[in-house]
């Protein structure tokens, strides 16, 4: 199968593939769809129809003569995309996009000749189980997994081998930095090294999902999608309380809790019959968007644009379609119109946002609504006395017990318009909730709710949310999804590397195999030591399975199904072969090199400096940061810097300011919190160089690995060396590596032999390998 | 693909080619010893920034913009309207008003006319208030916009959206897209520098000059007071600049062994991110030190060495041009004369002397070193002020979107123009109006760039600074 939308750099690959494939048949949504999306639809599309001509709708080109079906040569489109450029008849027009490519003429002309048929969109239809495929090679052995029998069939097309495994240090360091975002010790690496039994690995999978620290690596990815933080934002950025939220979500990875339960309890937990207290907050997702506390605002504006964020939140997150750009005009390429949005919007619209005691006195969460409700009165009049007065008295209010931020359903309904133009003042038609009706025909009966819209998401009616979830998750350990554009499965988007394993995947995630998939491995999902918390005292009573049955949904099991594949054991050493073919290693020859996120390299380094304080959840912590941080921003916050054990907590756990977020996370491209993030940007900068070498949270850890590698690591300086690889790299170091490092040691040895260890363990913590997952 | 993949993708076989040196050449020698490294090494060195050819030929290679924060009054600068001054305390008529909102304002707005004198400047007779002196003595240098034009009237969105081109934070900044598009020609410093003086930060915070979802290379640099300007650039206590040299020799001597053993591209980045990271050691302290600067020059601005102050900033931002940086936005507050603790009478006073001289003395500076022709500088706020008063314990002026003034000097903006009028009281534009979209439009355009062009794909959508709208205002070009 070729690769046509995968870019230019893959060029050589396609130019492989291309002379098997020439008598294969034309795939619309693979190969023309394409052609047309980003050539034609703009002016012939969905939202606008020049000269009334549309070329996304078969029955419409035909009559406009644009298409004759079986005839290339009666079709109007291929006449005007042949004629010269300077004919005012050549389509697309100078100035709008360039002509086609001879290729692209000749898949049209293909196309056209094949009977012009427009099967719908790839995504916007149910996955069904793909079978496993079977090698060709008569003398290859069928892959154990089928993760790999994907892959490597593909691979085996273009006539190039996978790559290796990765040593086994390689490997633990990778599985353990995916997995739980720490080092292994060394005596884990020992171990694992020393175990000659054939599920060697399988153990340390095992132990790293039950890990409690599996929970916060997870979450994190998850708050990068929720839009997590610790304030407002805007122009005043105030401070406020969700950390609760935080813990939920830890607590509920630990647990695996099935997908479609987590997604159900975060989009509408307040709605579920009996709802328990942290299902209330679990609705802190969708209450993480920013508010506007500076004077003079329209409170209604503000609410309008927290509601949008709302539905494009929800649409990228599960559905993977960029929704917001409904929010002004039916979107230019997908079908999705503008009454679509205000549908998908309405379910967001009747939410009143309540701060929830977590304790306190019984009218306490009515004190609080109080205080706010005159605040906001305060705010509006430019009555800036007032409003501090207020401030410290809300603060006072809600010093009696933790709070957190919830969603609730108003009693009384609010009546929901197309806003003209995305203008909230300019009421178009009035919408009621519903679903995209691109992917869903069925029209309710009754009003929807936000719970109807959850169930409905994970349920089998909608074709996208399996998809684009498995899609995210493979992300996380190849570095890039199977489709490429994880927040884009609308026609804009690109069509997977490896369409049948994204679909088996989601199927799978769906509907497990009553058959483990791996042989004699089995899939079952450890229960996780759920610990105590400041106020969750006992586990979450989780259901246990999805609705799919036992290990539906479950991303645990998901998660040990990737790691536990060959494709993703393998070496990440770039090969002159697949540099060639495949220099952006689409079709997963060998595994890649990533740099770890902003808050893991912070996490690296306390298990390295051996400081870490594994605490689980509990409110923001505040490790050093110059003070200047604040010299660019309105307000002046707090910055109390954390004494004790609280200064070395996982970098998740950070107080984040959204208008002056530590300086680690803007220096390690952490998500801004101000929209939904579905991928962080890998940038690679001076300034990482500046903070790693000389800022003083990492000299600190430094000092103290310095110490770790004297104190800890045998008596000869060969050893030590090693030991220190062992710790930060878990591997041992090459020759020409140890004698560096030596060389160095001596160096600073004779300046200082105090700090000298200490030299090494900052010069170690600043290579290119420390930060980054190979 | 991102764009900067596929920088990555062609940039491979290059780098390399050309990797790598000797590794028994240390780096901090290197760097400290020779001219070597500027002119060579960082053509051959995997950079995201380095320069790149613009869509078309620029006019200007480099950026100031003078920002001043919370939004001066069009109407005591540089609008006198005897008509406001005649309907003084009347109700503002409402075929005005109608469908408008504001922030603080209510229905019952009475008009305030403005107490400042004003009188013609230069050739071109802009009309300059009794608060801006030094500005009248290079009138004929400035092209001034009368006629702006924003769509929100709350400072976090509207400073967001004169920076991004979008209310909503997130988006990249016009600094971000530019040094993204052209990258920067400075080896030993960020393409993109951002200084700040006043009483506090502006709103909004880091965003006004993030890169959103451009790679963080794009991203502002935020310049501290003080010698070591950079967070984190100053070495660890104990640790000399000669021992930093031997950090980073280790350090990249490792990185190219882990690099011959994996063969990934991104260690070479590395290694060079190392090395400039070492030469900003250098390069910044440098930078801030103003006691080259002759004394007439400090004289000119009214800095005084050693202290900081929007003066300062504007030297250095003269500096950061001549040192190859792209981009440098001085932010200035606090300009928000609602009335109550600022109003237009002394505050006003002050911050137009904090301003007034330094802005003349940098075009007058840019000029006589013959870098005004190459460098555009950008004057305003995120938005005007209202020509009705409001009454808080003083009186003050409210957000006014509808018009209001800015001014450019430089790179290729016509000089001595005025353009663009608004009606008798000041509240619309009557004549040639300039949305944000189209003054951003038209500053890429003197940069080179095409607007319509320099875009990014993101969430399946290509997105650029002036989203869909803006154009080129060829009115204001010479």
């Amino acid at each position: 199968m070729p690769l046509t939308r995968l870019a230019c750099a893959a060029i050589a690959l396609v130019a492989v593939s291309r002379s098997a494939e020439s008598a294969e048949k034309v795939d619309f949504g693979r190969d023309i769809r394409p052609i047309l999306s980003d050539k034609c639809f703009k002016c012939h599309g969905p939202a606008v129809q020049k000269s009334k001509l549309r070329l996304d709708d078969r029955d419409a080109a035909i009559k406009k003569d644009a298409i004759a079906p079986g005839k290339h040569t009666n079709s109007e489109l291929i006449v005007r995309v042949l004629l010269a450029d300077d004919d005012k008849g050549r389509m697309p027009p100078v100035g709008v996009a360039d002509r086609l490519t001879p290729d692209q003429v000749t898949k049209l002309k293909a196309w056209i000749d094949q009977g012009a048929e427009y099967p719908p969109h790839w995504a916007f239809v149910a996955p069904r189980r793909p079978s496993i495929p079977v090698s060709r090679d008569p003398k290859g052995s069928d892959p154990s997994h089928p993760i790999d029998a994907f892959i490597h069939a593909r691979l085996a097309q273009e006539r190039l081998k996978p790559s290796a495994q990765a040593d086994r240090a390689t490997l633990i360091r990778r599985v353990a930095l995916d997995l739980t975002g720490l080092l292994p010790s060394p005596k884990e690496v020992e171990d694992f090294l020393k175990d000659e039994s054939p599920n060697a690995y399988v153990k340390v999978v095992d132990r790293l999902l039950a890990s409690p620290h599996y929970g916060e690596r997870q979450a994190r990815h998850w708050l990068d999608l929720a839009r997590y933080a610790d304030s407002n934002g805007y122009t005043i950025d105030g401070p406020r309380q969700i950390w609760a939220y935080r813990e939920w979500v830890i607590n509920a990875l630990n647990a695996d809790m099935p997908f479609d339960q987590f997604t159900t309890e975060q989009l509408a937990g307040d709605l579920l019959p009996n709802a328990t207290l942290q299902q209330k907050v679990a609705t802190g997702f969708h209450r993480n968007t920013s508010f506007n506390e500076e004077g003079g605002t329209d409170a209604e504006q503000f609410r309008v644009e927290r509601t949008v964020d709302r539905a494009n939140t929800t649409a990228a997150v599960w559905l993977g379609l960029t929704a917001g750009c409904a929010q002004c005009h039916d979107h230019k390429y997908d079908p999705f119109s503008q009454k679509d949005y205000y549908r998908l919007y309405a379910f967001f619209d009747n939410c009143d946002e309540p701060t929830l005691p977590l304790g306190g006195p019984p009218d306490l969460e009515k004190q609080i609504a109080d205080v706010q409700t005159r605040l906001a009165a305060a705010r509006l009049s430019g009555n800036d006395e007032e409003a501090k007065k207020l401030i410290a008295e809300l603060k006072k209010v809600q010093s009696q017990a933790p709070t957190t931020l919830v969603l609730r359903e108003r009693p009384k309904q609010r009546q929901t318009f197309v806003q003209i133009r995305g203008d909230f003042l300019r009421k178009g038609d009035e919408v009621q909730p519903a679903y995209p009706t691109a992917i869903s025909a069925a029209s309710a009966g009754k009003r929807l709710t936000r719970l109807d819209l959850a169930k409905w998401l994970t349920s089998t009616a909608n074709p996208l949310t399996a998809r684009v979830t498995v899609n995210r998750e493979w992300q996380k350990f190849f570095g890039r999804g199977l489709v490429e554009t994880e927040n884009d499965f609308g026609l804009q988007g690109n069509f997977p590397t490896h369409p049948e394993l994204l679909d088996w995947l989601a199927s799978e995630f769906q509907n497990p195999s009553p058959t483990p998939p791996l042989k004699r491995e089995g899939l079952k999902t450890k229960d996780a030591p759920l610990r105590g918390s400041v106020f969750f005292p006992t586990p979450p009573p989780f259901l246990g399975e999805g609705v799919g049955g036992r290990g539906s949904w479950s991303l645990k099991r998901l998660h040990k199904l990737i790691v536990t594949s060959s494709t993703y054991k393998q070496s990440s050493s770039m090969r002159k072969d697949l540099t060639e073919r495949d220099p952006r290693n689409l079709l997963l020859g060998r595994q890649t090199r990533l740099r770890l996120e902003a808050e893991i390299i912070r996490d690296a380094s306390l298990s390295a400096s051996g400081m870490l304080n594994p605490k689980l959840g509990g409110p923001g912590v505040f490790p050093p940061q110059p003070k200047e941080v604040f010299a660019f921003t309105q307000s002046n916050h707090p910055w109390v810097e954390s004494k004790g054990p609280d200064r070395y907590r996982r970098g998740m756990y950070t107080y984040i300011w959204r208008q002056s977020q530590h300086p680690l996370l803007t220096t390690f491209d952490a998500a801004d919190a101000q929209v939904t993030c579905t991928k962080r940007t890998r940038s690679n900068t001076p300034l990482q160089a500046l903070h790693m070498a000389n800022d003083p949270v990492f000299v600190e850890f430094a000092n103290s690995l310095g110490g770790r590698i004297e104190a800890e690591g045998p008596p000869d300086d060969a050893g030590k060396i090693s030991f220190a690889y062992r710790v930060c790299f878990a591997r041992t170091p090459t020759s020409a590596e140890a004698q560096r490092v030596q060389a160095y040691l001596d160096a600073k040895r004779k300046a200082d032999p105090k700090t000298a260890w200490i030299a090494v363990a900052r010069v170690l913590m600043n290579l290119d390998e420390f930060i980054t997952r190979e | 693909m991102q764009p900067h993949e596929i920088d990555s993708a062609l940039t491979l076989a290059r780098t390399r080619r050309h990797f790598f040196r000797d590794c028994g050449v240390g780096v901090g020698a290197m760097a400290l010893g020779s001219m070597l490294s500027r002119d060579t090494l960082a053509k051959e060195r995997h950079n995201p920034l380095s320069p790149k050819k613009p869509h078309f030929p620029a006019k200007a290679k480099a950026v100031i913009y003078l920002f001043m924060a919370g939004a001066p009054s069009q109407l005591e600068l540089f609008e006198p309207k005897p008509e406001l001054n005649k309907l003084h305390g009347q109700k503002v008529p409402e075929s005005f008003t109608k469908g408008k909102r504001f922030a603080f304002i209510k229905g019952d707005a009475k008009l305030l006319g403005s107490k400042r004198t004003f009188e013609k400047a230069g050739k071109c007779g802009m009309d300059l208030s009794e608060l801006l002196p030094h500005h009248k003595e290079v009138a004929d240098e400035i092209c001034w916009v009368r006629g702006m034009k924003t769509d929100v009237f709350n400072h976090g969105p509207a400073k967001c959206f004169i920076n991004t081109g979008s209310p909503q934070f997130g988006r990249p900044s016009m600094g971000a897209w530019l040094t993204y598009g052209l990258g920067a020609e400075s080896d030993s410093l960020p393409g993109f520098v951002v200084l700040q003086s006043g009483p506090r930060g502006p709103r909004g915070g880091a965003s006004l000059y993030g890169s959103g979802f451009l790679p963080s290379v794009y991203q502002g640099v935020p310049f501290l007071k003080g010698a070591n300007p950079i967070l984190d650039l100053a070495p660890p206590p104990g640790v000399d600049t000669k021992k930093q040299g031997e950090f980073v020799d280790a350090v990249n001597d490792l990185n190219k062994l882990r690099h011959d053993a994996t063969g990934d591209p991104e260690i070479q980045t590395r290694i060079a991110a190392y090395e400039m990271a070492y030469r900003m050691q250098t390069s910044a302290p440098e930078l801030m030190d103003l006691s080259r600067e002759a004394k007439k020059t400090l004289d000119m601005y009214g800095a005084v060495q050693g202290k900081p102050s929007f003066a300062a900033n504007c030297i250095l931002a003269r500096r950061l041009v001549q040192r190859g940086v792209r981009f440098i936005q001085l932010y200035h507050t606090d300009w928000d004369m609602h009335g109550g603790a600022i109003d237009l009478t002394k505050p006003l006073d002050n911050i137009c002397k904090e301003i007034d001289q330094p802005c003349a003395a940098l075009i007058k500076d840019l000029k006589q070193l013959g870098m005004l022709d190459s460098t555009i500088v950008v004057w305003g706020g995120e938005f005007g002020r209202t020509p009705m008063g409001e009454s808080r314990e003083t009186i003050g002026r409210d957000h006014h979107i509808d018009a209001y003034t800015m001014w450019l000097a430089g790179g290729g903006f016509k000089p001595g123009a005025m353009y663009g009028k608004s009606d008798e009281i000041g509240y619309n534009v009557v004549e040639d109006q300039v949305h944000v979209h189209d003054l951003q439009a038209t500053i890429l355009n003197q940069m080179g760039m095409d607007h319509t062009k320099l875009t990014y794909r993101f969430q399946g959508r290509d997105y650029r600074l002036t989203d869909v709208h803006g154009k080129v205002v060829k009115e204001l070009l010479s």
